[in-house]
């Protein structure tokens, strides 16, 4: 008798306790990861994370098909618990269609509102209410070879008439002004369409156009355009844009000096990092000048965080993407992992980097940071245009560099593509300036 | 009785083939972005393709496909076949020389020809380049984008088509050849008087094959140039694969999609005639 009671208060304990734990347990997707990169998830957010907290967190590493899997995930209502999508755009749909959860309470009840850059709240929005928090953000600039400037002379740009004046002379010393490809990622065009439409049309022009109140049509996008096409049509990208990988022959071209400057991301300076050390080469990063002269910083974020509407662990989830949004989160992650952790956190007087952490990084990221905060930014492509207008910028550009199309062409397919996708609601939000 | 055999494939043809065919004809009349509700919205979807200039380039690009692959591997395949029917010394060997490139996967397979071969920056184009030759990325121009996949596809497949043309051709009955022979026809009348009319059946299936696999090419184009640049060497299947998870535009792509279909399937058509007439002969 007593061994069945004892068996009997075994099989409860064990039944209960599997219940409780299923209920503590909180499911995030993520994208494509190495192994080396899972283990510093690991190591920097899973394990901090459930030492003080009562929540198992899981991570699945699902790929680089993660943003296909959520939709059919979503669509069934077997999704995670924590929604983890490329970007905003993908966001508003997702939320009109009621798939994800309203954050406000828990923004409330974490302080989000004190602790995140606003900007970045405002993009999370839909009617309203905040559905998602950006996991990094970043922007795009001009990486120049410090070694090869000094030896000809030359001086960072400060406008847009230096900037090609130094291209120029570039291209008369035989050194490809531009370090620049797509052969890997066709999307890498769009870096040089959201330069060329915010340093020429400027912010508050694409501010107006990103909410309908002028066209992609008018005058100051087709300056644009047309000056990106003179840039091309100079050769400033050499001849083997279509060949050249985006990421590291892109930073080994221009730390190895045969090409003379690299407009790209912040997500460039690991390579950047790497490649100046192999090729022993110094590299400067500064902002891509505007046609006014003062550089513009246009704002981009890579990923960012829901929970889902059918999560069952809601409060589990917001306490994971909470510790997320921590100093000691960005800290640690920036520090061997740059460019894909640049938490929006308003505050990063209390967060600690690692003494081997390019220094030109972290001036990049701080001088960012007060841009955004002063309200003195840019719009990138991939954070404030909807799907299918985004494809057309990519693949389109591609026509008029080829003289395929005309400029006055592509913007009115650009346009017409967007005001659609305007009027079906798919454009995310666009913060006040 | 008999009958019940047929159940299990008809249970998974239906539940892997029919239902999500009928879901994308269904689909192509919808706009959806596979995340809300579709809205019906008739025939919009095909009429937007009609002047879709993208859609065009595409579907042209298919047909030059289809052309070049009915034609170059088909030719190779049958010319290494026969002579190595004729010289049957060697034969085992070439057969796993031109077969070993079909067991290769796809994407290592383009991989290799974009970075070691045609790169100028990693490849053969590049070491070309450096000795002063005037010799470009064949992916990188929109004049040869799409011969240059072609070109890719084709290593890798005409062993295959070679194999099998060779165990068609030795199932032709030794005394037609020995006769014909014997009778002083030249190798080229032997082939075709001979050889070509004994494996008619295995050259049509081919044929038609080819047709439908021209239609769903996708793999060499998208890892080798995602349909660029400026779209030059877009396929059908590759645009429809950007249009639903790129643009979110599923019903296009399903559009699309139904379009790839109704080639394959005057193909099939087409095919299942001739069978039936060769049977009834």
């Amino acid at each position: 008798m007593i061994k069945w009671r004892l068996l009997a208060s075994t099989a409860f304990l064990a039944a209960v306790t599997q219940n409780a734990l299923a209920q503590e347990r909180v499911t995030w997707w993520y994208e494509q990861a190495t192994p080396e990169q899972q283990a510093l998830i690991d190591q920097n957010i899973v394990q901090p994370f459930e030492a003080g907290s009562q929540y198992d967190l899981v991570i699945d590493f699902r790929g680089s098909e993660l943003d296909k899997q959520l939709r059919v995930a979503m669509l069934s209502g077997s999704g995670p618990d924590i929604v983890y999508t490329p970007g905003p755009s993908y966001v508003a749909p997702m939320a009109q269609s009621g798939q994800l959860l309203a954050l406000d309470k828990y923004s409330a009840e974490y302080g989000w509102d004190d602790r995140i850059l606003p900007v970045f709240l405002e993009m999370g929005r839909y009617d309203g209410k905040l559905y998602a928090l950006p996991k990094t953000y970043e922007t795009l600039g001009l990486y120049y070879n410090k070694s090869l400037f000094a030896e000809h002379g030359w001086r960072e740009p400060t406008s847009l008439d230096e900037l090609e004046a130094l291209a120029d002379m570039m291209i008369e010393s035989g050194i490809t002004p531009f370090a620049a490809g797509n052969a890997d990622w066709r999307g890498a065009n769009e870096w040089f369409v959201s330069l060329a439409l915010n340093a020429v049309a400027g912010p508050d022009n694409m501010q107006k156009a990103l909410t309908g109140e002028i066209a992609w049509t008018s005058e100051p996008f087709r300056l644009a355009v047309d000056r990106l096409n003179s840039w091309w049509q100079k050769g400033y990208f050499g001849r083997n844009y279509f060949s050249v990988q985006s990421g590291e022959q892109a930073s080994d071209l221009m730390t190895s000096g045969q090409a003379g400057m690299m407009p790209s991301g912040t997500w460039a300076f690991h390579n950047v990092s790497v490649y100046s050390n192999k090729n022993s080469a110094e590299v400067g990063f500064v902002g891509f000048p505007s046609a006014e002269g003062a550089p513009v910083f246009p704002l981009g974020v890579g990923s960012t965080f829901s929970i889902a509407a059918s999560s069952k662990n809601t409060d589990g989830a917001a306490a994971v993407i909470n510790y997320v949004f921590s100093p000691a989160v960005y800290g640690s992650l920036n520090s061997a992992w740059q460019g894909e952790w640049n938490i929006p956190l308003r505050d990063l007087s209390e967060v600690t980097m690692a003494d081997n952490v390019m220094p030109l990084f972290t001036q990049a990221m701080n001088q960012l940071a007060t841009s955004v905060n002063e309200g003195n930014y840019g719009y990138t492509t991939w954070t404030f245009l909807p799907p299918a207008t985004n494809s057309y910028l990519i693949n389109g550009i591609e026509e008029v560099w080829l003289n395929r199309v005309s400029t006055e062409d592509y913007l009115a397919q650009l346009d017409q593509t967007f005001q659609q996708e305007l009027e079906e609601g798919k454009v995310p939000a666009v913060p006040q300036r | 009785m008999h009958r019940l055999y047929v159940l299990p494939t008809l249970l998974i043809n239906l539940a892997i083939i029919a239902i999500p065919a009928a879901l994308t004809v269904f689909l192509a009349f919808f706009r959806w972005d596979g995340i809300s509700a579709p809205v019906f919205v008739g025939l919009e979807n095909f009429s937007r393709l009609w002047g879709d200039r993208v859609f065009w380039t595409a579907l042209t690009n298919n047909i030059i496909w289809t052309a070049i692959f009915l034609t170059v591997p088909m030719a190779m395949g049958l010319l290494a076949a026969t002579m190595m029917l004729v010289a049957r010394r060697g034969s085992k060997f070439f057969q796993v020389i031109y077969f070993l490139p079909v067991i290769i996967a796809t994407a290592i397979t383009a991989r290799v020809w974009q970075i070691m071969i045609y790169s100028p920056v990693t490849g053969v184009v590049g070491l070309l380049q450096r000795t002063g030759l005037d010799f470009g990325n064949p992916l990188a121009e929109t004049s040869s984008a799409l011969y240059g996949i072609a070109v890719v596809d084709l290593w890798h497949w005409w062993g295959f088509l070679c194999v099998i043309f060779y165990a068609a051709l030795r199932q032709v009955p030794a005394e037609q050849i020995e006769a014909a022979r014997v009778e002083g026809a030249t190798f080229f009348q032997t082939i075709r008087y001979v050889l070509l009319p004994g494996i008619r059946p295995t050259i049509t299936l081919m044929m038609i094959m080819t047709v439908i696999w021209s239609f769903l090419v996708f793999d060499f184009v998208y890892i080798l140039t995602q349909g660029g640049p400026a779209f030059s060497s877009e396929v059908l299947s590759t645009y429809a694969y950007r249009s639903a998870f790129y643009d979110l535009a599923v019903g296009k792509a399903a559009a699309i999609s139904v379009v790839i279909s109704l080639f394959g399937l005057a193909a099939t058509i087409f095919y299942i005639r001739i069978q039936a007439r060769e049977f009834e002969q």
